[in-house]
């Protein structure tokens, strides 16, 4: 089977900098992928490639064996700064609606669509109110459910929970998983948060810096739906964590840049 | 909150009567004399009678036409052009000099040309308020428009806008707080132009109202003239304030 998303050699480098290298990475369809390591190493710029926002300075990025060159539809991303990324002049529906009017989805049938994500995010009552009257949380969920109104096969996700209290950032990552686990889309996840990481996450990517590349790979052999209680204890678990701190203390004794 | 908005109106109200009273004395001890200062009850009798043989009233009306029109005209060109110069490096980079050109000029050194082309005509004071009024639209559109934060940017990326959409769905929304503050300034310009105009055309208008009032001595028509002026700009300050309430009601709750 070939995979969904693929690096081959793929590079970046911003003037001089060389900030990404040599990427070789398979992405399979449906799964979930998420990207760990210390500041500065290059994680976002690696989403930014799957997204069609950068290309490659050298290398290939591929969806589906094709060229990466621009974002494609099939592809829809979460940013971490919800404030900024949602428009503050439309109310909750407006704003979901905002990718169904770039699709060219049909007026009539935008309105069980909209109603549909509301409910699937848990923002019922809330389709009249501005992002502006919603906690941090609510708004990240708008955000969510733009991206899924896009209807897309890969959800690319950088940070969505980094600016989240630890309660509500819990709450979205078990709602994610059942997501997931509803509609088998693929997940590119960027987080600095190991733990994270692991509880999502089919596998964990840890990135070294200076450049930015590829270097350890922990698949997470945990069942789904996985617990906050329970698989923080999983001796699996356990033994990712150890070895992913290891790796991220042993990458932040490499000079930054 | 509501109870301290009743209080500064009634304090505002308060004010008004008070200048209004200085000006009854200043004219009662005839410190100034009534020819050219009338009592503040002759002017409002000169307001009166000229609402009653409907006079005044017709030239308010005319007056209020021509600041609505040349305003919206400038307004639309304002939006327009400005819209093109905020999204378009082109504009920007070959237009915009030029525009950087004309605009200091001042509206009233616009009036000759307008003059040679129109002739004293209506068509020349809706040309001249045009060209006054436009500025403050046009600059503040093409600012609020290329000044979009880049995440929404991306975000119009990622969900593949069009040009076209993404100046009417994201980049106009954008500048609308822009856009209305340029507009209210727009109004007032509209409003200065259009009396100059109608001074110096002598069409039926307030400007001409107060000029002849002037001419002859009629102090209490001339000062009738001068109120109607300001209460078209008080009720317009009013009336594009609650438009603008309503329009940015996203922006009160932050």
């Amino acid at each position: 089977m070939t995979p969904l998303i693929s690096f081959r050699d793929a590079g970046v480098a911003f003037g001089s900098k060389q900030v990404l290298e040599g990427l070789n990475l398979d992405i399979a369809e449906g799964e979930f992928v998420c990207v760990v390591g210390a500041s500065g190493c290059g994680k976002t710029t690696m989403l930014r490639l799957i997204a069609g926002l950068h290309p490659p300075s050298e290398g290939v990025v591929s969806y589906a064996g094709q060229a990466i060159a621009r974002p494609r539809p099939e592809i829809a991303i979460v940013f971490q700064d919800y404030g900024k990324a949602l428009l503050p002049w439309r109310t909750v529906s407006g704003n979901i609606e905002l990718a169904l009017e770039a699709a060219g989805t049909p007026r009539a049938e935008r309105g069980a669509i909209i109603a549909n994500l509301i409910a699937l995010m848990g923002l019922e009552g809330d389709g009249g109110k501005f992002p502006s009257e919603l906690s941090g949380g609510m708004q990240q969920r708008v955000q969510i459910a733009r991206s899924l109104a896009q209807r897309p096969q890969v959800l690319l996700m950088d940070e969505p929970f980094g600016a989240l209290d630890a309660m509500t950032r819990q709450g979205l990552q078990d709602e994610l998983q059942r997501l997931m686990m509803q509609q088998r889309m693929t997940v590119f996840f960027v987080t600095h948060d190991l733990e994270e990481a692991i509880y999502l996450g089919d596998r964990v990517i840890g990135l070294r810096r200076n450049p930015g590349r590829i270097g350890k790979v922990f698949d997470v052999r945990i069942g789904r739906p996985r617990d906050q209680v329970a698989t923080p204890e999983d001796p699996e678990f356990l033994r990712i964590r150890r070895e992913l701190y290891d790796f991220i203390r042993d990458t932040e004794r490499e000079p930054a840049s | 909150m509501r109870q301290r908005d009743l209080l500064w109106g009634l304090a505002s109200v308060c004010f008004a009567a008070l200048l209004v009273f200085l000006w009854h004395l200043i004219s009662a001890y005839r410190l100034v004399a009534p020819v050219f200062l009338p009592p503040p009850l002759a002017a409002f009798n000169a307001l009166a009678n000229g609402f009653e043989d409907g006079r005044l009233a017709s030239a308010t009306a005319e007056t209020l036409e021509r600041i609505f029109l040349g305003w919206l005209l400038a307004s639309v060109l304002g939006i327009m052009v400005g819209a093109w110069i905020g999204i378009s490096a082109f504009a920007r980079n070959y237009v915009m000099p030029t525009l950087e050109l004309l605009r200091p000029l001042p509206a009233s050194a616009a009036i000759p040309v307008a003059i040679t082309f129109f002739g004293l005509s209506d068509a020349m004071v809706l040309a001249s308020v045009g060209f006054g009024a436009v500025w403050p639209m046009l600059l503040a559109t093409a600012y609020g428009v290329a000044a979009v934060d880049v995440r929404l940017v991306e975000v119009s990326r990622m969900l593949r806008l069009g040009r076209f959409s993404y100046l009417r769905i994201i980049a106009l929304p954008n500048a609308l707080p822009d856009i209305l503050s340029g507009m209210r300034v727009g109004l007032v310009v509209a409003l200065i132009i259009t009396i100059v105009g109608e001074m110096l055309t002598s069409r039926t208008g307030l400007g001409q109202w107060i000029m002849l009032a002037a001419r002859s001595f009629r102090s209490a028509d001339l000062f009738a003239g001068i109120v109607i002026l300001g209460l078209i700009g008080l009720a317009s300050a009013l009336m594009l304030s609650q438009i603008e309430r309503w329009l940015l009601r996203w922006r009160l709750q932050a």
